[in-house]
């Protein structure tokens, strides 16, 4: 086992676990507020990438493409919060139920408008390519992606502790009838929050599509990934799924070279590991 | 008030019974060994939601991965066909594999409720799903195990048909005993409030994981029956849509229910064998379905019915209106006919909190 093999083991474990952070932050995010496991969040993944990767084979540009998935999956998560869960506000088991709706529409609706063949984003420009490690040469645009992770990341800590909106998350996070109770508007913190963590999952949609191809059933296997990291993590709380992102992606990265067969086992041993010791994950609050 | 009502009401439901059974029988001899093998199919689906249901009903549990137990029944009995076991031994291969992955499900989920029960049922099926198709030299990997033969005397469609159709009617007779025992007394009240049943002095794991079980096994033979139903299992049968549809299934028809399960098992796999054939859209068609129903109808078709017939009743009997839908159905209390949990949803567990922890207190008691 040599050092490159190591290196190049860990690079995709962690651009992996780059394109999972994306993906469970958002997801977190919206229960930590809302209460809501929003499991149409891996149908609005595949949706986002199938607009980000039909987009960019269009015009060439990454980010026309991204920013089009992003826009599309918001209008969507603001359709879906302000028609249907909006009028089960507060009651998680129906809000979760209607979610698994949602994601056969969807699901169903990408078939529909994009067809069964996988589909991947293509990569042009700078970002196409190897780049030099020394005796080794890495996709570009994996690196790419660790790259925007970091930055969405640290975005989204900054925003969350030194924002005024963040402030409203919080507040809203810890206890919502005292929020509303200070005079601010819940209900559209609320709303605001549910189409924020929807366009992550566009946007993780449409950085995901130049990594990994775009196919029906996509949108349940990204799913269950997202849910491990966030069990694992301590639903709604960001510094657990970013550990848990980082974790699983090197889990899995790795257990997919010296494991194939148990590689969907090995990504769940932990997950059974952390519930048992610890059912509300590790940076979790009791429930 | 036991009002003169209740015998004539348990008298029109036994007679309703009998003529839905007396049907069932008559059914291979009216229609065609298509429809028939559909009619199986929906059988099996309903036992499967029959097992959800189960938990989701009246423990307040709802799994999104039961399809993973009952797939691993149906790997276990498709192997030891594939490797020329005898029916005893595949079947034994069935039995202890269903057990097994029932007790790591109650294990690693007996501790947790809520949406949380949810999502690590849901993962636990996909790792199932995950399992079956990358253990390909078990498995048959994606295109899964083909050609498993029914035993001889179930051979015939219409054998199998009354085979399916006698498990479904001892398996709803089993799953109503169990939820009219005291164990079921006890799961209405977790599903009212942990904090009072952990108070009262009751281990929840330890009921959490029994209640898997039960269900768990339930899950595993309907899944030996699909497989000896379509001859044939592929990783598709522990997946995710396998286990939502389940779920589906017991929404639709009204959670907590007796038949609701098989009502909803036929939606949905009238929409998904029957409307598909015209109507290439038929997931979306499902989707907006079970949208419509958790919004306007929470407690499914069964349920609803149920309630809209009592109010009806309770109207009649007074002579003046009664209250809103959503209130308790208007059947006199303690009437051993249909009580309360019955017509409520998991969404009422933080209303109705009061009634059926009282009685599972009481028949602790006793």
């Amino acid at each position: 086992m040599s050092v490159d093999f190591l290196l190049q083991q860990t690079l995709n474990g962690l651009s992996f676990g780059a394109l999972l952070f994306l993906l469970a932050s958002g997801f977190t995010l919206v229960f930590g507020l809302m209460r809501i496991v929003n499991l149409a969040h891996g149908a609005f993944y595949l949706l986002g990438g199938y607009v980000g990767a039909v987009t960019v084979a269009a015009t060439g540009q990454l980010l026309v493409g991204a920013l089009a998935g992003v826009l599309v999956v918001a209008a969507l998560g603001l359709g879906a919060e302000r028609v249907l869960l909006r009028r089960l506000r507060g009651r998680e088991l129906p809000e979760v139920l209607l979610t698994i709706g949602v994601s056969f529409v969807v699901a169903d609706l990408c078939l529909a408008l994009f067809g069964g063949n996988p589909m991947s984003l293509r990569v042009t420009g700078p970002l196409a390519g190897a780049m030099d490690l020394g005796s080794m040469s890495y996709p570009r645009y994996r690196v790419f992606v660790i790259a925007v992770t970091v930055v969405v990341g640290i975005g989204l800590y900054v925003a969350q502790r030194h924002s005024r909106v963040g402030a409203m998350v919080r507040a809203g996070v810890d206890d919502r009838e005292m929020a509303a109770a200070t005079g601010m508007n819940i209900d559209r913190v609320f709303s605001g929050m549910f189409v924020f963590g929807a366009a992550l999952a566009g946007l993780a949609g449409v950085i995901g599509a130049g990594m990994l191809s775009l196919r029906p059933g996509v949108d349940v296997d990204i799913l269950l990934f997202a849910l491990v990291v966030v069990i694992i993590g301590g639903l709604g709380s960001i510094k657990g799924a970013a550990v848990g992102s980082v974790l699983i992606g090197l889990i899995d990265a790795f257990s997919k070279v010296w494991v194939p067969e148990f590689s969907y086992f090995t990504i769940f041993a932990p997950m059974a590991i952390v519930l048992v010791l610890r059912p509300t994950g590790l940076f979790g609050r009791a429930a | 008030m036991k009002n003169a009502l209740m015998p004539r009401r348990a008298a029109t439901r036994l007679a309703l019974l009998g003529a839905g059974l007396a049907a069932a029988i008559a059914t291979p001899y009216a229609t065609s060994s298509y429809n028939v093998s559909l009619i199986t199919l929906v059988l099996i689906f309903g036992m499967l939601a029959a097992s959800v249901n189960l938990m989701a009903g009246h423990m307040g549990l709802v799994s999104v991965g039961h399809a993973g137990i009952a797939a691993a029944a149906g790997y276990g009995l498709a192997w030891a066909s594939k490797n020329g076991h005898g029916i005893g031994a595949q079947l034994l291969f069935a039995v202890v594999l269903t057990l097994l992955v029932s007790a790591v499900y109650g294990l690693v989920s007996m501790r947790t409720h809520g949406i949380f029960f949810l999502m690590v049922t849901l993962a636990l099926g996909m790792v199932v799903y995950g399992l079956a198709y990358r253990m390909a030299p078990v498995t048959g990997g994606e295109n899964g195990l083909s050609g498993i033969r029914r035993p001889a005397f179930l051979s015939e469609y219409w054998q199998f048909y009354f085979f399916t159709l006698a498990l479904f009617v001892l398996v709803t007779l089993a799953l109503w005993v169990v939820a009219r025992s005291p164990f079921g007394s006890v799961m209405r009240g977790i599903r009212e409030s942990e904090s009072r049943m952990s108070s009262l002095g009751y281990a929840l794991p330890a009921y959490k994981f029994t209640a898997m079980m039960i269900s768990g096994s339930v899950a595993g033979l309907a899944g030996v029956m699909a497989v000896w139903h379509a001859e044939f299992v592929s990783p598709s049968s522990a997946g995710f849509l396998r286990s939502a549809l389940a779920v589906v299934m017991v929404i639709l028809g009204g959670t907590g229910t007796v038949f609701g399960p098989l009502v909803g098992s036929s939606i949905v796999v009238w929409t998904e064998h029957v409307l598909s054939t015209h109507l290439e859209r038929w997931p979306t068609v499902l989707g907006l379905i079970f949208i419509v129903v958790i919004l306007f109808a929470p407690s499914g078709i069964l349920g609803g019915g149920s309630a809209a017939v009592a109010r009806w009743r309770a109207r009649r009997a007074t002579g003046r209106p009664q209250p809103a839908p959503g209130a308790e159905p208007g059947a006199p209390p303690g009437g051993p006919a249909r009580p309360p949990a019955d017509a409520s949803t998991p969404t009422a567990s933080s209303t109705t909190a009061s009634s059926t922890t009282a009685s599972s207190t009481t028949a602790k008691g006793q």
